[in-house]
């Protein structure tokens, strides 16, 4: 797994390649509540890289997704390939997250 | 229902309990997806299932015991297209097909952090099978037909 992180305007973008998987699980949770902690705008996460992504990836995404609302800041995802938005679908993922 | 027993054993892989073993599991998978010609919906399915079920093995199989992990896991080939994959551990008795399908949450605020494993599972596959064998669960995961 890999991020690449770049500020645009007032909101970070993390670009996210590779794996969301349960190994992998607990540094992405990681890196995004640095992000959530490190900065007040809000954040959009690109999945145009992620190619497999597991519950424990959900659970990542869900974790920071709760902090950011309870800032009352805006956490988004975008550009999720087919695979990786039927597992959002599935999960009911989907209407949690504003997916661009 | 499909069953192991109708097919043909390909191959078997012991792994540990860690976390980072899982790693291993999903590795040996994708390698016998390349040497077998798999649709990708089928290693897909495969993989995500045999990465959920492992993930709660080794998170809750084996918690406050003091027993030496066995995890075993199959792959079999099956009648018409079908794939099989059979994990076997020595863990605390847990059947994943009893989990309740978690409630669609109205809002991030009310979303329940888990139980999606094995929501995912149920869709991607085509059977969930359980069973207890004398010390031993047993998990078969069978994906859908190619096509």
């Amino acid at each position: 797994m890999h991020i690449e992180r770049e500020q645009v305007g007032s909101d970070v973008v993390l670009k996210v390649a590779g794996r969301l998987d349960t190994p992998n699980a607990k540094p992405f949770e990681a890196s995004l509540m640095e992000v959530v902690s490190m900065t007040d705008g809000g954040i959009v996460v690109n999945l145009a890289g992620v190619d497999y992504v597991s519950s424990s990836g959900l659970r990542a995404l869900l974790v920071a997704g709760k902090a950011m609302r309870g800032a009352k800041r805006k956490l988004a995802l975008s550009s999720l390939q087919p695979q990786i938005r039927e597992v959002f679908d599935i999960s009911g993922f989907s209407t949690l997250f504003e997916i661009n | 229902m499909a069953t192991p027993e109708a097919g043909t054993l390909v191959s078997t892989i012991d792994v540990g309990a860690r976390i980072d073993d899982i790693t291993d599991a999903t590795g040996w998978l994708g390698t016998l997806a390349d040497e077998q010609g798999w649709p990708d919906a089928t290693r897909f399915a495969l993989e995500l299932s045999l990465e959920e079920a492992l993930t709660n093995v080794v998170s809750y199989g084996f918690a406050g015991t003091d027993r030496q992990p066995r995890i075993r896991i199959e792959c079999w080939r099956l009648p018409e297209g079908r794939v099989a994959v059979r994990l076997i551990d020595n863990g605390v008795p847990f059947d994943p097909t009893s989990i309740a399908e978690p409630v669609v949450p109205d809002s991030i605020e009310d979303a329940k952090i888990g139980g999606h494993g094995v929501q995912l599972m149920r869709h991607f596959l085509e059977t969930l099978d359980y069973n207890r064998e004398g010390e031993e669960n047993r998990l078969t995961l069978v994906a859908k037909p190619a096509g």
